[in-house]
């Protein structure tokens, strides 16, 4: 990409030309001016509080009814609230992806991608910068997660290295989760549809999983399911990562961090290749 | 407003103002209404297949818990529940549509039409009451499936079915009051967070008793619990007449409201 202008300066006709004269801006610049702009109208319209309201939404909302019900039969954990933490967590990896489609498809059908593409700007730029954006908000919900968690009893149990291992495998879940809605923003060109459609697999993962209760609460024909399904997995490893003041967490080895890496994995290698093939494709 | 117009060129003249207009203008512009529901796919899914599969989630993820917990079938509670959060999300979508038939300007055409000026209004009550009862069959059906009976008899539950179209058509009042008078998307939205936070804050996700004591007065008060509480007794049984007066006396207070608001606002907004 940034061969073009050397390629101009080293042909046979340099500056003979006005089409020789190619504009050479920085790269680096057009992506923060781009990942500005994913953020000061969020900022200024007061759109990126949604990013600490909606896990604060979330965990009131589950915490709060879900408490005696699900902890009366006995749960093997501290509290509730040790418990659930990692869906808290993932609830707000899924609520930024669910933004990140929302801008991804809107920036597709309002052109703007074309007319970035028809612009001496990089072909990575916009996509890089979209991400970037969502970093950030995913810093924000995250933190939000984790002061809401704190609030309602939440600890982390274990040393230092597992707590950073927690905050980051949630941010790398996060990311996993932001990139494939990216992708299927751009592709859908269409907001509302993808963000309606994007509403049910949170809903239908997040609540038939490990994160919410016990696999061994659920009906005995659906725990296969329950037990293997990605946001379980997620859930698990997160929670040995967490760790509990009764020992039931679960031990933070590869056994059970493989599943949920090989999980975020699988979704970057399915939807980097599109993302790339998206961003330098001609349209 | 086609058959006004074809019995007028037929040399039989109608008032627009006339009560046979009115019937007919009605007629169509419900059947307009529905068919374009019927023919989308996204209001289809929001109206009938999410609260189904709504259900189905909560019985299987909640549904056995609270049943150990309370020792009664936690579809009685969830049944009604889900089939409230329905209708509630149908007037939602019901108000999206309305705000963008105001900004196409179809509002406005219908008004410098010989169309009956009450019909617009008329319909939508209509079609929105048609809507919200399909979606109730629908989510009793899927109980039913799943173990949800009706213990009280035909009367009782031919009543308990009125208890979401009551509760919905006073909430798409409030809902057009606010569609009409702004095309903001975020009331919308804002309508979609306060009718996620009444499901569960409403004693059909979980029984009254498990809530933090605190709260206990909010959930047992709050519209959703009541709709939520008749439509229990009236399947199940119990105490009926606290959880009735207190559904109706929120509905009535709502269509009281924002009643002569939405009129208002539908009348400015076809005029526009």
């Amino acid at each position: 990409m940034s061969a073009r202008p050397a390629l101009v300066a080293a042909g046979p006709h340099s500056g003979a030309w006005l089409t020789d004269l190619r504009a050479a801006p920085v790269r680096l610049w057009q992506w923060w001016v781009l990942t500005i702009r994913m953020l000061v109208p969020a900022i200024k319209t007061g759109e990126i509080l949604t990013s600490v309201l909606a896990p604060a939404a979330f965990t009131a909302s589950f915490y709060i009814p879900l408490k005696t019900v699900m902890s009366f039969s006995g749960l093997g954990f501290s509290s509730y609230a040790q418990f659930m933490m990692p869906l808290v967590v993932l609830q707000a990896a899924a609520f930024t992806a669910i933004g990140a489609a929302l801008r991804s498809a809107t920036d597709a059908v309002s052109g703007l991608d074309r007319r970035f593409a028809a612009m001496p700007v990089g072909r990575l730029v916009p996509f890089s910068a979209r991400m970037a954006g969502n970093v950030v908000r995913l810093l924000i919900a995250q933190a939000a997660a984790l002061t809401c968690g704190h609030v309602i009893g939440f600890r982390f149990a274990q040393d230092w290295a597992h707590t950073m291992g927690f905050v980051g495998l949630g941010l790398l879940i996060g990311v996993a989760f932001t990139l494939g809605a990216d992708v299927i923003g751009t592709a859908s060109k269409s907001p509302e549809t993808t963000t309606q459609a994007l509403l049910l697999p949170p809903l239908i993962l997040g609540m038939l999983s490990t994160g919410i209760a016990p696999a061994a609460q659920f009906p005995d024909w659906v725990q296969p399911f329950v037990r293997n399904q990605p946001v379980s997995q997620f859930a698990t490893a997160l929670r040995a990562l967490a760790g509990d003041s009764q020992g039931n967490a679960g031990v933070a080895d590869w056994a059970t961090m493989t599943p949920a890496l090989l999980w975020i994995g699988a979704i970057v290698v399915l939807a980097l290749p599109f993302a790339v093939r998206f961003a330098i494709r001609r349209s | 407003m086609v058959t006004a117009l074809t019995t007028a060129a037929e040399g039989a003249p109608r008032a627009e103002n006339s009560a046979a207009t009115l019937v007919s203008n009605v007629s169509v512009q419900t059947q307009r209404l529905l068919l374009r529901w019927l023919r989308n796919p996204v209001a289809l899914l929001e109206t009938l297949v999410i609260p189904c599969l709504l259900l189905l989630m909560l019985d299987i993820v909640v549904g056995g818990q609270i049943e150990r917990f309370t020792g009664e079938d936690a579809l009685f509670g969830s049944v009604p529940m889900v089939a409230s959060v329905g209708a509630l999300s149908g007037a939602v979508t019901a108000g999206v549509m309305l705000g963008r038939e105001r900004e196409a300007g179809l509002l406005a055409r219908f008004w410098v039409l010989p169309v009956h000026r009450a019909s617009g209004l008329i319909a939508r009550v209509l079609a929105e009451g048609c809507r919200i009862l399909a979606g109730t069959l629908v989510v009793v059906l899927v109980g039913y499936l799943l173990g949800f009976r009706f213990r009280q008899g035909l009367l009782p539950a031919l009543a308990f079915v009125g208890v979401p179209v009551l509760f919905g058509l006073a909430f798409a009042t409030l809902v057009t009051a606010v569609a009409v008078f702004t095309a903001r998307t975020v009331l919308v939205e804002g309508i979609t967070i306060l009718s996620t936070l009444l499901m569960f804050f409403s004693t059909g996700f979980v029984p009254l008793i498990a809530f933090p004591e605190w709260i206990q007065p909010i959930v047992r008060n709050q519209p959703m619990s009541a709709a939520v509480d008749t439509m229990k007794a009236l399947a199940l049984g119990g105490p009926l007449a606290r959880p009735l007066t207190l559904i109706l006396a929120w509905s009535l207070g709502a269509v009281l409201l924002c009643a002569v608001p939405a009129a208002i606002g539908y009348r400015r907004a076809s005029r526009r």
